[in-house]
């Protein structure tokens, strides 16, 4: 009997928070680092008799980051109450546009495990309301065994876009990659920051497994992710787990599982999930977006930084890898295109601003908006460079300088005392003479003949080459002194 | 004559002539509804232990009393919708309709009765005990907005505010003598207004004259940005100085109606209101509505309980109201603060909402309903392309005594076929008095198209003209 | 009858309701005489009709992304009694 294969069927969830000042439906800051409960009014706290508020921008970025997952606009969506009852939630619903939402279907694309490229595609990207947080009493400030927990409702009513993959993935890795390439793209368009640290993008996956002998498992909703490596860890917990299921000739359960990061593992959910219908929220009139509208917010959308990175192979020859160093970081690529735009040589600046910059971005803990090096600056330092003005060595060496004491080229050139384009001719000449004055016992030997292994004109040359800190050619030193001790 | 007896135009006439001052007319309403209260019970909350401050001294209402249904959020007074379940809560703003009021001028008495979450059409079914119809007191005021006419009827206030999500303002202004204008659907901002059907529920004044409704609808109407759903780039001239005419005008019974058993006093003053109308030059016509008549009922209750059971979700006891503080877990303490809080009638019909929208159901009930709502609206529109107005009873039959219908519940909301399929098409509705029969004050409807607010109201002008204005119900005072 | 008191019970239950027996059973009776007047709407052809939304075509309002702070969440705190410092204080979540 042939080995049985399984072959994961994995659909991706993925919450992230849009970048807006104010909530989805109020007027509250979006701040949730704010003193607990401070950043509340009576639209997000869902007192009685209040109604909501669409935001403008956020419709916006709703739009770009549809735009960024290759979706279309839709010229009508609609808000939905989604029903459940949990201490978070003030309305007792969520309002979420689950059934009509602001997006058509797109997709992402990701390497197979051969290195190909594959689409996965997105069902939809949907605008929806965020809940209030939640901090356990448990000693290990989780839910399961808190006797109480507390609610903070600065979070509840921010903004939240929810991203359905079909399912399409087939693996752990390309789950991650899927994510990671989604998050990069939204960034790009603006519509987030996506700060993993500050909880701004949160994962579910459905999981289920097909057998090579027709058997197919049932879906497993796998919640609680919050950041790449439980969603990866889940997925691949969730996979064995069903694979061992399948394998013993057992049936998956189709439920609900939670991923215990501290545990690693997936647990049985004992909260029962309603599912409700969702009725229209009445309080919200239809959504309508015209074309007008549309087009306005596609012109806004930047490049996309695997157009960018393959338009940085394909126009300037820079190297695969380097590129998409280069673009993984929306304002990175920018300073490095300014870069190129102020003279530099493509490859050269590719590479300074992939060691240099990087390495010093890295030692400060800095960002890019913050580097004391303007990116024309840089430019200038690369083609002195490039044009043998300064050796590669000493290209360096200015560089670290003007990050350390935040001058400019020139001075910085002077400060270390360099001589650009190195020391010949006359000054060289001057050099070599002060040097033979100043050591008149060498010269009676070289001119008596006595130094015949020539290790005495070496001596001189090693004098001159220190004074002119390395900065004149061997040969040109070695012929100068020959001809000044005739 | 007291102060009290005064109605809002003549007062706002002698404050301004000087003729008597805000504090004597507080003071007569005070002192009238000290008189009157014990036997209709008409408030929840009383705010008249000492005289308000006059937020706008120069306001079209300055020093003029008045009271709200107890589900209109007032900054820093208790407001209950008649629930237990919102406890003592203390609403920390203002709803923008009381808003508008209180920069007018306006003073507040109180908030008064109503059903629970305006769940009802008697005024009984509310956690603080019913209100009396202050024209009989054994008899039922009307709900859901029962203290809102019982407070004007009774001579407490020259007006008040009211909502109306399937008849509850048109209702009880018919029980109690008073007349009582539900708006169009988007005119007047529902911002502060403790939902039941949200897609249904419109805020609306009673007054003891037409003229006098006119110029509380110039004060409340108008866009609110807090309210999405309320109208923009609508202006209403309420108050205009133009005479009015209701020559040429069109204006129909409906066809299906006419086999529908009606007490005898409602139908009598059909036909005299009919022959004034004819009087007056209006063309008197007939409009079918097959689709109002037979399934009006069925889909308002369908979409009211949808949307009810979500806006009734978030009573859970952790943000305000009542609660219980010794639950184990949060489920238990969800389940006894609502199974506490809400009355019988409320679960009954969160029950029938959550059930009409289980996935299993949702498509055969719910959807369903929204889309007999779609022809219930196209019938009216088709309607109104033949016809001005509509002239209907407001129910059939005259106020009730206080728990006759109390065993079936769903036996009365038959009874409101007659409004409620105005909210279902979001049309204003003008209930007013025509006349008594015996102590009992008997009322009927015209309907209009959207937006014809004014040009409605005009119309009642005319008709309060020829049918004479209520009197002060005696509140019980022998 | 449409559904069984077990059926009803278990909606209560999904709604946070718990009945007793009088209640249940009014909420059974109360339920099945509805869903029987609901019956109509099979009479009617609705394949085609667009479920209603508002009375007139409306456009969702849209604000501007302004940041107005509410003067008085002390006051919206004030009014719960689970209020334990800035936070709302809540009993266990997880069932055990």
């Amino acid at each position: 009997m042939a080995e049985l294969t399984f072959t994961p069927v994995i659909g991706i969830e993925i919450h992230i928070r849009l970048k807006s000042d104010s909530k989805l439906f109020c007027s509250c800051s979006t701040n949730t680092d704010a003193p607990a409960n401070t950043n509340i009014c009576p639209v997000c706290m869902g007192l009685p008799g209040t109604l909501p508020h669409l935001n403008h921008r956020i419709v916006e970025q709703g739009m770009l980051a549809g735009f960024a997952l290759n979706c279309g606009i839709r010229h009508k969506s609609l808000f939905f109450r989604k029903s459940y009852f949990y201490p978070d939630l003030p309305k007792g619903h969520q309002v979420s546009q689950c059934d009509l939402p602001i997006t058509t279907s797109g997709y992402i694309e990701v390497h197979d495990s051969e290195g190909k490229l594959k689409k996965i595609r997105v069902h939809h990207l949907h605008l929806e309301e965020d809940v209030g947080s939640l901090h356990h009493s448990a000693s290990d400030g989780r839910l399961e065994g808190a006797a109480t927990s507390y609610v903070d409702y600065n979070r509840s009513g921010t903004p939240l876009a929810e991203i359905v993959s079909e399912p399409d993935v087939s693996s752990a890795k390309e789950a991650v990659e899927y994510v990671m390439t989604l998050r990069r793209r939204v960034i790009y368009s603006g519509a987030s920051d996506v700060e993993l640290e500050k909880g701004m993008m949160r994962f579910d996956a459905n999981v289920s497994m097909k057998c090579s002998d027709g058997r197919w498992g049932k879906k497993v909703e796998v919640k609680n992710m919050n950041s790449f490596k439980a969603l990866e860890h889940a997925i691949e917990f969730e996979i064995k787990r069903q694979k061992k299921i399948m394998l013993q000739g057992g049936e998956v359960k189709q439920e609900t599982r939670h991923w215990n990061d501290a545990k690693g593992i997936t647990s049985s959910s004992r909260v029962k999930e309603s599912y409700r219908k969702f009725i229209v929220e009445p309080d919200l009139p239809p959504l309508y977006i015209s074309q007008e509208w549309i087009d306005r917010v596609a012109s806004r959308m930047p490049e996309m930084p695997d157009v960018r990175a393959n338009r940085y192979v394909n126009d300037w020859e820079i190297p695969q890898e380097v590129a998409d160093v280069l673009t993984d970081d929306k304002n990175l690529a920018d300073y490095f295109e300014s870069c190129v735009s102020s003279g530099a040589n493509p490859v050269r600046a590719a590479h300074w601003v992939r060691t240099e910059v990087l390495r010093v971005l890295n030692e400060k803990g800095q960002k890019i908006a913050d580097f004391s090096i303007k990116p024309e600056v840089l430019a200038g330092l690369v083609k002195r460079v490039d044009e043998g003005k300064l050796s590669t060595t000493q290209g360096k060496e200015v560089f670290d300088y003007m990050c350390a004491n935040n001058s400019g080229i020139d001075d910085s050139v002077k400060a270390l005392g360099i001589t650009e384009g190195g020391i010949a001719g006359n000054a060289l000449n001057d050099i070599i003479a002060s040097v033979i004055a100043a050591n008149p016992d060498v010269l009676d030997e070289i001119k008596s003949g006595r130094d015949k292994k020539g290790k005495k004109l070496k001596f001189l040359q090693g004098l001159v080459m220190k004074e002119t800190k390395g900065q004149a050619k061997p040969q040109e030193v070695a012929e100068a002194i020959a001809e000044a001790v005739k | 004559m007291e102060l009290y007896e005064l109605n809002l135009h003549i007062l706002i006439e002698g404050l301004k002539a000087k003729k008597f001052s805000p504090a004597e007319i507080f003071q007569s309403c005070k002192k009238r509804i000290d008189q009157c209260e014990e036997n209709i019970h008409a408030f929840i909350t009383r705010t008249d232990d000492k005289p308000q401050s006059i937020e706008n001294p120069n306001g079209l209402l300055a020093g003029i009393p008045t009271v709200l249904k107890d589900n209109l959020c007032t900054k820093g007074i208790r407001t209950t919708a008649a629930s237990k379940i919102l406890g003592n809560w203390k609403p920390p703003y203002n709803a923008t309709a009381w808003e508008k009021l209180r920069s007018a001028g306006a003073v507040l008495m109180g908030k008064v009765n109503m059903d629970e979450f305006a769940m009802g059409n008697t005024c009984g079914n509310s956690a603080f005990g019913p209100t009396h119809n202050p024209n009989d007191i054994s008899r039922v005021p009307g709900g859901s907005s029962g203290g809102s006419a019982a407070a004007v009827s009774a001579g407490y206030v020259p007006f008040s505010l009211g909502s109306d999500t399937g008849g509850s303002i048109r209702q009880p202004a018919s029980f109690c003598g008073v007349y009582g204008f539900k708006p169009t659907y988007g005119m007047v901002s529902r911002y502060g207004l403790i939902s039941y059907g949200s897609s249904l529920d419109q805020i609306g004044p009673f007054a003891r004259t037409v003229q006098d409704l006119q110029l509380i609808m110039s004060i409340i109407s108008g866009h609110d940005p807090m309210d999405s759903s309320s109208f923009r780039n609508k202006d209403h001239d309420f108050t205009h100085s133009e005479d009015v005419s209701i020559k040429g005008k069109r204006i129909a019974v409906v066809k299906e109606f006419r086999d529908f058993t009606l007490d005898a006093p409602i139908s009598d003053a059909i036909k005299r209101t009919i022959k004034i109308l004819e009087d007056e030059g209006a063309i008197i016509t007939e409009v079918s509505l097959p689709v109002v008549a037979k399934y009006a009922v069925a889909c308002y209750y369908a979409l009211a309980m949808s949307e009810a059971h979500t806006n009734l979700e978030r009573y859970d006891g952790v943000r305000l109201g009542y609660t219980v503080k010794d639950a184990a877990g949060i489920k238990e303490m969800f389940e006894r603060v609502r199974s506490y809080g809400f009355g019988a009638e409320v679960k009954a019909r969160i029950i029938a909402g959550t059930c009409l929208t289980e996935p299993s159901r949702c498509e055969e009930y719910y959807v369903a309903a929204t889309k007999v709502r779609t022809l219930i609206a196209q019938e009216f529109s088709r309607a109104f392309g033949e016809t001005d107005f509509i002239l209907q009873p407001v129910t059939p039959s005259l106020p009730g005594k206080i728990g006759e219908n109390d065993e079936d519940a769903l036996k009365g909301y038959e009874a409101d076929l007659y409004t409620l399929p105005v909210n279902l098409a979001g049309l204003p509705g003008l209930s007013f008095f025509t006349g008594y029969s015996g102590n009992l004050p008997v009322g009927l409807q015209l309907i209009g198209p959207r937006w014809s607010d004014v040009s409605m109201l005009d119309t009642g002008v005319i008709l309060e003209r020829h049918l004479g204005s209520p009197k002060i119900a005696n509140g019980g005072v022998k | 009858m449409k559904l069984t008191s077990e059926e009803v019970n278990e909606i209560a239950l999904e709604s946070r309701l718990l009945l007793n027996e009088q209640e249940l059973a009014g909420a059974v009776r109360y339920i099945n005489t509805f869903l029987d007047k609901l019956d109509c709407f099979r009479e009617l052809d609705l394949k085609d009709v667009e479920p209603f939304s508002f009375a007139e075509a409306l456009e969702c309002p849209l604000r501007e992304d302004k940041v107005i702070p509410f003067p008085d969440n002390e006051a919206i705190l004030h009014e719960s009694e689970h209020v334990d410092g800035s936070y709302f204080k809540v009993p266990r979540i997880m069932e055990e």
